[in-house]
């Protein structure tokens, strides 16, 4: 029995620190058992305190992208400053809510830092309906997987290094145990001083 | 012996997918109240034709009552590990059942799945150890009550056990081993184990911390038994249960860990976990 959120795949795992945000996807972009692409991009990055990961099917994920980028580009154009992280992961929340009867299949992630410099995390599931949290949030085709390690690996306050061993330890050992994820993964560190990318290699299978 | 109509088509079915026949019957019993009956994706399908009216299930032998177990074998003890929630769909039926029988002074099964046939399966264990060491005079060893499990489950090929069993004692060799099965009776000696409700979610962190795979430079366990210290296991094996019962249905309310050493015998102690 496939479900249409797992026709791709993908994992996407975020979590809070001192004072900063990380969010680490997988790369895999497969169409259901054989795999296409080995680098795909599911997290992306609006402005300097935003990011945004997406999963489940991976044409409304690139066609949500683009509609988050025009809106961003339309409100940076009218209001002349950066949209914050909880006005974005309103506007996510209500695109998708327009679409209630026909959505887009997507479980989109919001992780960022607020105007005050206090990490924010939001997950959605494919109608809009947000959820805030203040240690991790998930989405992805291994759900129980990764919930396991975070839920014993995670502890609070980690500072930024610290954030990203146990985020990548999680993911990675996560996407282990499941097919539709994998191919190494790609880890954001937000910061105040700014964004940290790395890409790391896993079990490439 | 006449076999039930309904099992004709019974296939031994994981978790999520009886999860999965559960969900999907009950969309067939409200699709057969309104409408024509539509496709039936369950092992034992009420009875094909209805046209109208609220359709009733045959008898399913089998539930699922849920629970995780969970064993690790080390240098020279075994860990065997089992919540202590029976619970039938969303319902909790008690918060005080022990998955751990103990079978010999030094062997003990954890078992997860329909509690009927976990009691039924222990019980018939039971006899045959008992008997095995009035015959020979001393008890029976942990790779004997292996292959006899083995035995045991396929000799219900064609009506399994619905229990989904880990074995864990002290080889020969004084080193523990750990042996998991699956419902039939294919049975492997391991390292570690997790089966139940709470297996997708404790096996990968089982994977990060014992096979290391993704910590550059770590060393590597050998292939019989891990190389963690006992309180390290100990302490790891807590961490593994009271993660899943936060984010399991049906793990909760308390676990209990059993270690089994050449000196110390088994010993069991329980610790809490949410009642949620």
């Amino acid at each position: 029995m496939s479900s249409i959120m797992q026709y791709n795949g993908a994992a996407i795992i975020a979590m809070v620190g001192k004072d900063c945000v990380a969010i680490a996807s997988d790369k895999r972009f497969g169409i259901r058992n054989q795999t296409v692409g080995c680098e795909m991009k599911k997290v992306f990055q609006m402005n300097d305190k935003v990011l945004v990961g997406l999963t489940g099917l991976a044409s409304d994920m690139q066609t949500l992208e683009q509609k988050f980028r025009f809106k961003n580009n339309l409100y940076r154009l009218r209001e002349e400053r950066e949209m914050s992280v909880t006005a974005f992961s309103n506007m996510v929340s209500s695109l998708l809510y327009e679409s209630r009867f026909g959505p887009y299949f997507v479980e989109p992630v919001v992780a960022g830092l607020t105007e005050d410099g206090k990490p924010y995390l939001c997950g959605m599931d494919l109608l809009g309906a947000p959820v805030l949290t203040d240690d991790f949030m998930l989405a992805g085709d291994c759900p129980e997987a990764m919930f396991g390690l975070c839920e014993s690996l995670y502890q609070p306050n980690l500072e930024p290094d610290d954030l990203f061993e146990v985020l990548a330890q999680c993911l990675l050992s996560g996407v282990d145990r499941d097919c539709l994820s994998g191919w190494g993964c790609v880890v954001h560190v937000l910061t105040p001083q700014g964004l940290t990318t790395r890409h790391l290699k896993g079990r490439m299978d | 012996v006449g076999r039930p109509a309904c099992l004709c088509r019974v296939t031994l079915e994981t978790h999520a997918e009886q999860q999965q026949a559960k969900r999907g019957e009950k969309r067939a019993r409200m699709a057969c109240a309104t409408l024509s009956p539509g496709p039936l994706t369950l092992a034992a399908a009420p009875k094909e034709g209805h046209s109208h009216g609220a359709s009733e299930r045959g008898f399913y032998p089998y539930d699922y009552n849920g629970g995780t177990t969970l064993a690790v074998a080390g240098a020279n003890f075994a860990i065997v590990a089992g919540d202590t929630r029976m619970s039938s769909g969303y319902n909790i039926k008690s918060r005080n059942v022990s998955k751990l029988f103990k079978l010999s002074p030094n062997t003990v099964l954890a078992t997860a799945g329909f509690r009927g046939d976990i009691t039924t399966l222990h019980k018939l264990l039971r006899a045959k150890a008992t008997e095995y060491q009035q015959k020979h005079g001393e008890p029976i060893k942990v790779h004997a009550v292996a292959q006899m499990l083995a035995n045991t489950l396929y000799g219900r090929r064609f009506f399994p056990y619905f229990t989904w069993n880990i074995l864990a004692g002290l080889d020969e060799k004084g080193i523990g081993c750990i042996y998991s099965y699956d419902p039939v009776g294919n049975y492997e000696r391991v390292r570690v184990n997790v089966t139940g409700s709470g297996e997708s979610l404790i096996q990968p962190l089982l994977d990060n911390q014992f096979e290391r795979q993704h910590q550059q430079g770590a060393p590597r366990p050998s292939p019989l038994c891990v190389d963690l210290s006992q309180e390290d296991t100990v302490e790891l094996v807590k961490d593994a249960f009271t993660s899943a019962g936060e984010r399991d249905i049906r793990t909760g309310d308390s676990f209990e860990v059993c270690v089994i050493t050449s000196q110390g015998g088994v010993k069991i102690e329980t610790y809490p976990l949410n009642i949620d």
